[in-house]
């Protein structure tokens, strides 16, 4: 007890040359603490998905062991196929092929247009000066705000009107038209940044607005486009609502679809969870190989409306 | 296989029809203008933007006008909307026994979500800022559960909450022997609904966020932390005044952004079976009186409900921000 002052009035003496040691020991439990905190929170990131994975590769009998059982004896890899084959037992013509045919279809058609449809708009908005560009790029963000619930009654009663609903129409041919007003302000501060010098030199040159359009400026932003890209096909993937309510005929279902069904009509009673987390991870197994490859651009377009906006 | 390439190709026909269309109008649009004598520019321009104008004309406004109208009416799709007044607002305010808890749940979701939401993505922002090793591997592991369908989040989660077998209920096996109680019931127990809905919700949430918050972190200047070093300002204080005044736009974003997606969260409660209504949220609520049973009316205006909160959560999330958002430009 009594060394104590005089420990402190020497380490206030001798000042920087103790301090050295005893910062870099705080430095290092600085790091431990960090890593620490970093992978205790991925555990809670990683938990669920290897729990998913590893239901998804168990027996029935398995599902229900207690303590857990993480990696499956014997490991039923036959779960994959087999939630296929269950499903397309009470509905003949929904094979795994033509759900995943079905959910291509939807998504790469709405891709298509939707990221036509918003590099234009974007590149008008960012480039052009024109009468009450302003005001209609305000309102533009201002539907942001507008739930979906609200419009999708007329849009509903659009589509009956045009006699195309339980087809795919709803889903792909209007978005040609309404192309997601986030993903326009998002190329549109990607544009923003992009100097004017190479399409000056091109209009020189003798080129024409759309000759500009897709052989200088598409090439120019190209990463936010595979970022968009990414963001569009994730969203088209996953959409339930619109499927939900457009599509009636069981055969055109998109996989998210399929899984609703399979949990209604053969789920109900004795909830078959090892098919289910078989089926949500084919679902999600494209989706992650997408983010994989794409990631680098995929985390800058994600980070461009929400930081420089 | 027929079968399926009949259901595609009308579609895929009308798509491009469409999509050739609205090129055309394009082009006609632009050489038209010019021809009349109205300036490049303005002719480039208008022409480029006419997809969004016919987007908003025909899925926003036009949808917009007729739901308000139909707010005030009866309508069963088969018959021509009926005008009832006010009606359909004062039955949902008072003789609708569903509206006020699914308003509810809709609401207290949301007020647990976004903020617990927040708080997480920050620490783990802050942690990846601290020069850590592997950031790239960091962000895309904290990442990956935006990445999962939501269908698939639900039923993942639904499972892990299972009362009996469930993941959760195994890790807190301890916790309720010490405590000598019952195992939770979660998504089977009206009462923990909203617990379960909000520790899931995070799941996704946190992540997205982080990344999006690491990047606004990433572009604070260094320069501003050395200067407030030199001023003596100790870890808490640069991050009381640098950090979050400097984030603040970013926050700002999150919070909007977070607050719209929590009051629409509609997915998850499809594949999530909860006793009773108790995880009805307002969107489903509002999907099932219109679709289920045809109350097109009733359900335009719970959706006009709906929208009124979110333009005033908003609206008072703007105004706040004058307090507590910081913009660089404003002040030079």
């Amino acid at each position: 007890m009594a060394a104590t002052p005089a420990v402190a009035a020497e380490k206030s003496m001798s000042g920087a040359r103790v301090r050295t040691p005893r910062m870099r020991m705080r430095q290092t439990l600085d790091r431990i603490l960090t890593y620490a905190l970093l992978i205790f929170f991925s555990l809670f990131v990683l938990i669920p998905f290897a729990y998913m994975i590893s239901t998804s590769l168990k027996t029935e009998d398995q599902l229900f062991i207690w303590p857990i059982r993480w990696i499956p004896d014997p490991i039923a890899w036959s779960n994959y196929p087999q939630a296929f084959i269950e499903l397309s037992r009470i509905a003949p013509n929904l094979t795994f092929w033509r759900i995943l045919a079905n959910t291509l279809f939807i998504t790469l058609l709405a891709m298509t247009a939707e990221l036509i449809a918003v590099s234009l708009v974007a590149y008008g908005f960012a480039r052009f000066q024109f009468p009450l560009r302003n005001t209609l790029f305000i309102i533009l963000l201002s539907t942001m705000m507008l739930p979906g619930i609200v419009t999708l009654i007329p849009t509903f009663l659009i589509w009956r009107n045009l006699q195309l609903i339980n087809t795919y129409d709803p889903l792909v041919t209007g978005i040609w038209l309404g192309g997601g007003a986030w993903a326009v302000f998002l190329l549109r501060q990607f544009l923003l940044t992009i100097p004017r010098d190479f399409e000056e030199a091109a209009y020189i040159d003798g080129a024409n607005v759309l000759q500009v359009f897709v052989i200088i400026m598409l090439p120019l932003i190209k990463p936010a486009l595979l970022a968009l890209a990414v963001l569009i096909f994730q969203g088209n993937w996953n959409n339930f609502m619109g499927p939900l309510i457009y599509l009636n005929s069981v055969d055109k279902f998109p996989m998210v679809m399929a899984l609703k069904f399979f949990q209604e009509s053969l789920s109900k009673e004795a909830p078959k969870w090892h098919y289910m987390m078989a089926m949500s991870t084919v679902m999600a197994a494209p989706l992650l190989l997408l983010y994989f490859m794409a990631q680098r651009y995929f985390i800058e377009g994600l980070t461009i409306g929400g930081v420089k906006g | 296989m027929e079968a399926a390439i009949q259901s595609y190709w009308p579609t895929l026909v009308r798509w491009s029809l469409v999509g050739g269309a609205l090129g055309a109008m394009m082009y006609l649009l632009n050489t038209g203008l010019q021809r009349i004598g109205v300036k490049r520019d303005i002719a480039r321009g208008y022409a480029f933007v006419l997809p969004w104008i016919f987007g908003f004309l025909i899925f926003s406004l036009y949808p917009f006008v007729y739901s308000f109208y139909l707010s005030f009416t009866e309508y069963n799709i088969f018959q021509p909307p009926r005008w009832i007044g006010l009606d359909n607002y004062v039955r949902m305010f008072t003789s609708d026994r569903n509206f006020w808890p699914s308003l509810r749940l809709t609401m207290l979701y949301a007020f647990f979500n976004v903020p617990l939401g927040m708080i997480g993505a920050l620490g783990v922002a802050l942690l990846l800022n601290r020069n850590v090793r592997a950031i790239g591997f960091w962000r895309t592991l904290y990442y990956l559960p935006a990445v999962l369908p939501a269908a698939a989040v639900a039923l993942l989660w639904r499972w892990m909450f299972s009362p009996s077998s469930g993941l959760i209920n195994f890790f807190l096996q301890p916790f309720y022997a010490l405590f000598n109680m019952q195992p939770l019931a979660w998504f089977t127990d009206p009462n923990l609904v909203l617990p379960a809905y909000v520790i899931m919700g995070m799941w996704g949430v946190f992540g997205a966020n982080a990344v999006i918050l690491l990047a606004g972190l990433k572009n604070i200047p260094r320069a501003l932390y050395e200067a407030a070093q030199i001023d003596g300002a100790g870890t808490w204080a640069q991050f009381r005044f640098v950090t979050i005044p400097m984030l603040s736009p970013t926050l700002f974003y999150t919070l909007v952004t977070g607050i719209i997606g929590a009051l629409q969260i509609f997915t998850q409660a499809f594949f999530i079976t909860t006793p009773q209504r108790a995880g009805q949220f307002l969107n489903v609520l509002i999907y099932q009186e219109a679709f289920a049973f045809r109350h097109m009316g009733y359900a335009s205006a719970m959706a006009w409900f709906l929208l009124a909160v979110i333009l005033a959560l908003t609206l008072l999330v703007i105004r706040s921000s004058a307090l507590w958002v910081y913009y660089e430009s404003e002040k030079g």
